[in-house]
């Protein structure tokens, strides 16, 4: 290769380099996932996984990792419904319509929630035609629960897209949660193989609550025994979806005011 | 034009249709990391910028009119704020009677908004008609009768024959001429229209041009705000036209009228060999000589088109004895009426030299 064609290539680097940099908040968190990621993996292969899934939730492995997954994509889904929302173009649309915020966020939500559930439909029906899960389920309860889920969710989602209207690129809240998620939410390892320390965490994450109590209503458990985990769902359900409408709609309001509401 | 939509409700007594008083608009700035040294984390210096500085201005209802400037002048800011998508710092801007902080709502359903690169905002994977179907859902135009609206709009643009076309398949003016049918789906008495015909050929430009003067202000009445660069574009179709620099509104009249303020003076322009970037300077320095561009005229090797507004006709004489004795050669000489374009570079060097 020619020299000229060399500094070509050292160009077109430099000027990713460069355009890569002015979005710091995302090049931190990317550090952080692939961190948090790797411990998450070790966890999933330790022994004591399957001694733990058996004796607290009595149920097979296949059963409590396909209900996991199944949940988890729809909480991944729900985390960046209304992140999805924020093409800025789209946007600005949007705002000049006479259309409340929050119709906004819920409608363009809507599809993403639709969607997710037909994934889940089809993860369930996959585990229990192929692999023999076996489910009864409490519709009550897991109507409930998922309802609690996706408000809490959509709560961070929320949270997330404010964030990420003025980072522009890469929100802490979302990979934040993510990483809990997989770290401390029960998706696919009980916390409980944990060490003491780790455990403690999840106790004080929504994610925990959700996972727990949705394999237990999706495998017949009586609501009133899982009483005390849904009100701690519920607790941080109502905390939770506030504080994320308001985070949204204080930092569009933050943009709009300096301006970069259409800088991505 | 059908305006039977909700839109026509909010019509109001106000005097203007758009009013600003005292309207101004700052933006932080902050320098380019890589500008400063190599360090991510070092810190940036913030500056300010006014975009809209103290503005003062009325439009009446049913006026055409144009928004002048240079790239940067501020156009496209005051559109946003009235367009109640950017807040002001200070001062206020009402629209259709509505004030754009306090009575937001009032003023999105007064106003059809379209945004210079409009286009982007919409889905290039559903067609045309389910683009509008969508906007118009969400710009109130009520449920009854929603199609036939659509289908309305388009025909007025044109665009009927491709309603059920995806959008990505769309040429370039017929994205813009569907920018303008969202702005006109809920029938609103106020647009907003910001660079309407920017990368559009000429033709295109002209149908846009037409359809805003005929069909939109002369037939239907509307007020239209129309932000340009380019000064014939406004010249040809507005009523009023605004010169805005630096977010400054720095005259405010008739197309003619601005014409006429060129014309004090004289304008005459050379074309000349053999000068160089220093002997244009003189001339610009010249007491008198008022503006001077210079064009290097490509297809002559070593020609330049000088055009300079003279304060007075005895200051011809100077000029001609500059050159002699610079021993620059004249080829061509023509004296020539002011156009706009003379009055809108006059305005906006003055500001610059400000």
């Amino acid at each position: 290769m020619k020299l000229q064609e060399l500094e070509k290539v050292f160009y077109f680097m430099k000027r990713d380099m460069i355009a890569f940099s002015t979005y710091k908040t995302n090049m931190i968190l990317m550090i952080l996932s692939a961190l948090f990621g790797a411990l998450s993996y070790a966890f999933l292969g330790s022994n004591a996984q399957m001694q733990s899934v058996l004796e607290l939730y009595n149920m097979n492995l296949t059963t409590y990792l396909i209900i996991g997954i199944a949940f988890n994509t729809y909480i991944a889904q729900s985390l960046t419904l209304v992140q999805r929302t924020i093409n800025p173009w789209s946007l600005e649309e949007v705002l000049v319509s006479p259309t409340r915020l929050a119709t906004f966020i819920v409608g363009s939500s809507l599809w993403g929630f639709v969607w997710s559930t037909g994934v889940i439909v089809i993860y369930l029906a996959v585990g229990i035609l192929a692999f023999g899960v076996v489910l009864s389920v409490n519709i009550i309860g897991t109507l409930l629960v998922v309802a609690l889920g996706i408000g809490t969710f959509i709560g961070f989602s929320m949270a997330g897209a404010g964030v990420l209207i003025l980072t522009k690129q890469g929100d802490p809240v979302t990979t934040l949660i993510t990483i809990a998620t997989s770290l401390f939410g029960n998706v696919l390892f009980p916390p409980q193989v944990m060490p003491f320390q780790l455990q403690v965490i999840a106790y004080f994450t929504p994610q925990y609550y959700f996972f727990t109590t949705i394999r237990l209503v999706l495998t017949g458990s009586p609501l009133i025994t899982i009483l005390p985990d849904i009100l701690v769902l519920v607790l941080m359900c109502v905390a939770i979806l506030p504080a994320g409408y308001l985070t949204y709609s204080w930092c569009l309001k933050k943009a709009r005011k300096n301006g970069t509401l259409s800088w991505f | 034009m059908n305006t039977s939509s909700g839109a026509q409700e909010l019509t109001t007594t106000h005097q203007y249709a758009i009013e600003t008083r005292n309207l101004t608009k700052t933006y932080k700035a902050k320098t380019a990391r890589f500008d400063q040294g190599f360090s991510i984390f070092k810190r940036r210096e913030n500056r300010t910028v006014k975009a809209i500085d103290q503005l003062n201005l009325q439009i009446r209802k049913g006026e055409l009119f144009g928004l002048l400037g240079p790239n940067g002048a501020g156009k496209t800011t005051l559109v946003k704020i009235l367009c109640t998508l950017l807040p002001p710092d200070n001062g206020t801007a009402t629209v259709n009677g509505f004030d754009v902080r306090e009575q937001s709502m009032d003023v999105k359903r007064s106003i059809g908004t379209l945004f210079s690169i409009g286009e982007r905002g919409f889905f290039w994977r559903l067609t045309g008609y389910r683009n509008l179907e969508f906007f118009a859902a969400i710009f109130n135009v009520p449920r009854h009768g929603r199609g036939e609206r659509i289908m309305d709009v388009l025909d007025l643009l044109g665009l009927k024959d491709k309603a059920h076309e995806h959008f990505q398949k769309y040429s370039g003016g017929m994205k813009r001429k569907l920018s303008l049918a969202r702005t006109l789906l809920a029938d609103p008495p106020i647009l907003l229209l910001d660079e309407p015909t920017t990368g559009l050929d000429v033709i295109s430009s002209r149908n846009i041009r037409d359809f805003i003067r005929n069909d939109l202000t002369r037939k239907a009445g509307k007020t239209v705000l129309y932000t340009t660069h380019y000064v014939e574009e406004a010249a040809q179709i507005c009523d009023r036209i605004g010169v805005l620099n630096k977010g400054k509104l720095i005259a405010l009249d008739t197309p003619n009228a601005l014409k006429e303020m060129a014309r004090k003076g004289e304008i005459v322009e050379f074309v000349v060999e053999n000068i160089s970037d220093n002997q244009v300077n003189v001339l610009r320095r010249m007491g008198g000589v008022d503006v001077v561009t210079a064009e290097v005229l490509g297809n002559r090797v070593g020609k330049t088109r000088l055009r300079m507004r003279l304060e007075n006709p005895d200051l011809l004489p100077k000029i001609l004895n500059y050159f002699f004795e610079a021993g620059i050669r004249l080829v061509n000489f023509k004296r020539e009426d002011a156009t706009l374009e003379d009055a809108f570079v006059k305005l906006t060097s003055r500001g610059a030299a400000e």
